[in-house]
């Protein structure tokens, strides 16, 4: 196998100058990344940062204003398409509070979602015997319950479960670009190896990994190849997995005073 | 009363068109004359539009022939049927055959004899039960023997001709019966008609009672349905209400619980849309000791669809001990449709436990988005959380094949429906 040298791979996902205001506050403020096809990245910083504000405007939540900039995906406006575009494109955002759905059932949703993305690219619908077998493949990665093919969407789960659940879609899902929104929080270790497993299993070149998250920890057992500190709307330094384990130990603080400088 | 009023009151021109009407009920005809129809300026007939009801004719007409595709349109079932058209016995197009069961057809003679037949003129709640006593062909008796089970179903099938029909029925269940009843409301296309239909119910000490009523009137059938219940000690009363169909539905149900250990489990839903409106109204009587309620409704408005839940409950003194529950949860799916609730709690007992909640909104936006970020239509994933909207209302449904039948029509009112099914598999 030989590597392809990252610069003249190109961007599966670039973000230029974007302007992000919530109930006119501005949120984002000119923020710039260039994500590759077999990169993962990790996206670090403080509360309010603008992490979750980021994770849901890629993913397409309406609830939020683009002031300026631009993001393509592949080439294409991400910006311009709905949601349910961008997730056929295989973009998979995994949210941080995975919304509860009592009486839409879990297995149903998630086949669902997968014959929407086949349908994209012309394939066709799964077939309901290999599905099953590919989701309980999955569950066994994610060490889930069977229990869990028969409930509602995240009904009743506990939040190590809805996480696991999340990762559990994207692993059938196989999207192009996944998105994690602070997967690791609310999960003991035990809960945070299953889910850095199952993130993991989908590293590939032709596949990108964004984490988004508050801690270092889960950068243990999903090496990042580039990490970033987003803080005041921007990201303000970028570096290897060092600067992950740099500001576990010195805070954020040290990189504000020095943006600031 | 003036010529002029008399002119102008759909009662009085009623008891006027009727009056050669041979026999006993004439009395209640010539009261008829003096009363007015309930309007919206009246508590009980708030909600709905009663106005309706002064437009139609309300004079039963001579029965046309039925039309067998309208009663052929529901799903089979393995049951028993009882089949009443424009509110007469048809016992050609029913088959009941069960031991311990007997059904009667006969007509009390008297307004002083019966007076609860008719029931009070004065009172608005018993308006139309007065004016069905007044015009009803026939009283229907359904009884089922003390200790009896009946295991199969029985449908009850009311069909409108497109006439003005006043059924009647009575259904009594002796000490520890069982059965259950599956009572269809249909019409005959779009057609008009106005079904006024009052039922009571007695359920003896330690009987159990499944009572579906599925409402799948015509496009412009007016339908008020009154259920008056009354359970003995250690009885069950279950109701389940589902109305998809007819122009204007109303159904008031009284459950009185009268002796000790007697439970009434009431669920239901209705989806209205412009053109179809569905209004219930609830009133839980808790009369004795450790007596238990719980209620469960949803409603569904679309376009320019009205409905309503006006649920009230009260514990007389003495009924200690008594646990009841309403809940009553509305979906919202366009911006001129409506649902107004109102719940009411009247407590005359320290020791008791009773909770009530009403809400009204529209979809989650939330459960919305995480529906579209994994790529499902928009229209799909809102015709989807409606339907698990009402989900778990439909699942209670028995037997299965009515519960499928019941949600295939569900989905079959929501778009994408192929991709749905999927999801009720």
């Amino acid at each position: 196998m030989t590597m392809t040298p990252p610069a003249s791979n190109p961007p599966l996902l670039d973000i230029r100058d974007l302007v992000v205001s919530v109930q006119g506050r501005k949120v984002l403020n000119g923020l710039n990344l260039t994500v590759r096809a077999g990169e993962v990245h990790a996206i670090m910083g403080p509360n309010g940062a603008g992490k979750s504000t980021l994770s849901n405007v890629l993913a397409g939540r309406a609830d939020y204003t683009i002031e300026g900039g631009q993001v393509h995906y592949h080439g294409e406006d991400l910006l311009s398409l709905p949601a349910e575009q961008r997730a056929r494109r295989g973009l998979f955002l995994g949210f941080q509070y995975p919304v509860e759905i009592p009486g839409v059932n879990n297995v149903y949703l998630l086949k669902a979602a997968l014959n929407a993305r086949r349908l994209q690219q012309g394939l066709p619908e799964v077939d309901a015997f290999e599905f099953l077998a590919l989701v309980r493949d999955k569950m066994k990665l994610m060490q889930m319950d069977e229990s869990f093919l028969h409930r509602g969407v995240n009904e009743g789960f506990s939040g190590g479960e809805k996480k696991r659940n999340e990762i559990l879609q994207m692993t059938v899902l196989e999207p192009t670009l996944a998105i994690l929104d602070e997967t690791d929080s609310g999960l003991d270790i035990d809960a945070l190896k299953v889910v850095a497993n199952g993130v993991n299993s989908l590293k590939g070149p032709d596949r990108a990994i964004v984490l988004v998250t508050h801690y270092q920890r889960l950068l243990d057992h999903i090496v990042p190849d580039h990490v970033h500190v987003l803080a005041a709307g921007r990201i303000l330094k970028s570096g290897d997995r060092h600067l992950a384990l740099e500001l576990e130990r010195r805070g954020y603080d040290w990189v504000l005073e020095e943006a600031a400088a | 009363m003036s010529a002029r009023a008399e002119s102008t009151s759909p009662l009085a021109r009623l008891a006027g068109a009727l009056a050669s009407t041979p026999g006993a009920r004439k009395l209640a005809l010539a009261a008829l004359a003096e009363l007015a129809l309930p309007n919206s300026r009246d508590d009980a007939w708030k909600y709905g539009a009663t106005r309706l009801l002064d437009r139609r004719d309300l004079a039963p007409l001579a029965p046309k022939p039925v039309d067998l595709a309208a009663l052929n349109a529901r799903p089979a079932l393995d049951a028993h049927r009882i089949v009443l058209v424009d509110g007469r016995l048809r016992p050609d197009l029913g088959s009941l055959d069960a031991p311990g069961v007997t059904l009667t057809d006969d007509l009390p003679s008297d307004l002083s004899t019966d007076p609860a037949f008719f029931g009070d003129p004065q009172s608005v709640d018993d308006r139309l039960r007065f004016l069905n006593g007044a015009l009803c062909p026939s009283r229907v008796t359904l009884a089922i023997a003390a200790d009896t089970c009946i295991e199969r179903p029985i449908e009850i099938v009311l069909i409108a001709t497109g006439n003005t029909a006043y059924p009647r029925l009575v259904v009594e269940l002796g000490q520890h019966a069982s059965v259950s009843l599956i009572e269809w409301h249909l019409g005959v296309g779009s057609t008009e008609s106005l079904m006024i239909a009052h039922e009571d119910i007695h359920l003896a000490a330690g009987a159990t009672l499944h009572h579906a009523t599925l409402e799948q009137s015509g496009s412009r059938a007016l339908a008020f349905g009154d259920i008056r219940a009354r359970l003995a000690a250690d009885s069950h009363y279950r109701h389940q209400w589902v109305a998809l169909g007819g122009q204007h539905n109303r159904l008031d149900l009284q459950v009185s619980l009268e002796g000790a250990g007697a439970h009434a489990t009431l669920t239901g839903l209705f989806m209205a849309d412009t053109g179809s409106d569905h209004h219930l109204r609830t009133r839980i009587e808790h009369r004795a000791a450790h007596t238990g309620s719980d209620q469960r409704y949803r409603g569904v408005a679309g376009g320019r669809g009205r409905g309503s839940y006006d649920g009230k409950i009260v514990v007389h003194p003495g009924a200690q001990k008594t646990s009841s529950r309403q809940s009553s949860r509305n979906l919202l799916l366009g911006r001129e449709a409506e649902i107004d609730t109102r719940p009411q709690l009247e407590i005359n007992a320290d020791d008791v436990k009773c909770s009530h909640g009403a809400t009204t909104g529209t979809l989650d936006p939330q459960m919305e988005f995480y529906l579209l970020s994994r790529g499902l239509d928009p229209n799909a994933a809102r015709a989807l959380l409606t339907y698990a909207f009402v989900g778990d209302i439909l699942k209670d449904l028995k037997p299965a094949a009515l519960r499928q039948a019941i949600e295939t029509q569900v989905l079959t009112r929501l778009p994408d429906a192929a991709l749905l099914r999927e999801f009720v598999a």
